[in-house]
């Protein structure tokens, strides 16, 4: 599309104007290469993946497995056929971001994931702006921003105020309580993020891997994920089982980390052919 | 002229798509600035010159025009010391940009359909 009449396609303006359906073609293809331009999701998906594996030791030191069906071996000796490892709260206080403000074992992953979902925001939307320099065209990551940090607040604050008000309360209660009881609450936050970050990047992959992540992350929020690894031959030793607190953690980091390589693969730095 | 002539097949009461064409947003490189912006928050002024093979000042030409009529806003600014330019689209662009492109795919419609000019009919 040059004016000089640089040979090839450039020329034709000079001998006419295009057809109509030519010229939706070019918008078309340069809409394309433009929103290819100015994706950049794959450091979201890393980032929260990182930061959810490294919040692994603090579910595993939160874990308080609920032993049943115990059938004592030999002295010293038990097998256990069910075993729960879900992070509980000390006091009668609603577990959201995995015990805030005082959820005794979940304590410090309460304010982990405070300190991680909005550090991990702000990197983001710094991200995007850093990635709009090189890249020449920006993403507006305002949204998401916007949704990340709200949605976390209201998990921070919403607890407390449900004591002191019957409103908030009756609606706190209509939210499912397996969805707080196991501390991954913050997996529904990250996935709210990422349905925002879908629509402001227009990326059908990201819609996919939003939802791939929602799934995986409803599922550690309402089922005990190390039940399929017992399923599968997993047997961990009794000292061992605050480790099945894990796999329900890494189940949702293992979806972000696999889409944001294969993003990264996708997304390596491009910049806009002149016209030859 | 008889009122029981046949009216030839393509005419009928609607305008002709080209008349929703504006000459400000239908100059083929206009356009491809409104779609460029349109699809991101904002576009620099360097990604334009390479994605439409602008020189640099036929492009300022362009986004003049187009700032003009109020269809884009153009932010100039520095990042550290190299000056930076960001173009992005308003939403009276916006709007412009949606009539142009419904007239343009209209009047493919009519181009190629059963009683366009080119159609398939022999």
């Amino acid at each position: 599309m040059s004016e000089q009449g640089q040979g090839g396609g450039p020329g034709r303006e000079a001998m006419g104007r295009p057809e109509p359906e030519e010229l939706l073609g070019e918008l078309a293809a340069m809409r394309r290469r433009t929103r290819s331009a100015r994706h950049a999701y794959w450091f979201p998906l890393v980032l929260f993946g990182l930061l959810s594996c490294a919040a692994v030791p603090l579910y595993v030191a939160a874990a308080v497995p609920h032993l049943r069906h115990c059938v004592v071996l030999a002295p010293g000796h038990a097998r256990c056929s069910l075993v729960s490892a879900a992070v509980t709260s000390a006091g009668n206080e609603p577990v959201v971001l995995g015990g805030m403000p005082i959820g005794g074992n979940g304590f410090y992953l309460g304010w982990y994931w405070l300190v991680a979902l909005v550090l991990g925001y702000l990197l983001t939307v710094l991200w995007y702006r850093w990635h709009a320099r090189q890249a020449g065209v920006q993403t507006s990551a305002r949204g998401y921003l916007v949704i990340g940090v709200a949605a976390t607040v209201l998990a921070v604050v919403i607890p407390p105020l449900a004591s002191q008000i019957g409103v908030v309360a009756r609606l706190w209660r209509d939210i499912p309580g397996n969805l707080l009881i196991r501390g991954t609450f913050a997996f529904l936050i990250i996935a709210a993020g990422l349905w925002v970050l879908a629509w402001a990047e227009r990326s059908v992959a990201l819609v996919i891997t939003a939802a791939v992540y929602t799934g995986t992350a409803l599922l550690a929020s309402l089922y005990n994920v190390e039940n399929i690894l017992f399923r599968l031959g997993w047997r961990p030793g009794f000292g061992d089982l605050s480790l099945t607190a894990a796999p329900n953690v890494l189940l949702p980091a293992a979806v972000l980390l696999i889409a944001g390589a294969a993003a990264f693969a996708a997304q390596r730095p491009r910049r806009p052919v002149r016209p030859s | 002229m008889s009122g029981d002539e046949p009216r030839p097949p393509a005419a009928d009461d609607t305008p002709h798509p080209t008349s929703g064409l504006d000459d400000t947003v239908h100059q083929r490189h206009r356009l491809g600035v409104l779609t460029i912006t349109a699809e991101a928050q904002r576009a620099d002024f360097g990604y334009l010159r390479d994605a439409l093979g602008l020189t640099p000042g036929n492009l300022s030409r362009h986004l003049t025009v187009l700032e003009d009529a109020g269809l884009v806003q153009v932010e100039k600014g520095y990042e550290g010391r190299r000056p930076r330019t960001w173009v992005r689209i308003t939403s009276d662009g916006r709007a412009a940009l949606a009539t142009e492109l419904s007239a343009l795919t209209e009047l493919v419609r009519r181009h190629t359909g059963p009683n366009g000019a080119s159609g398939k009919q022999s």
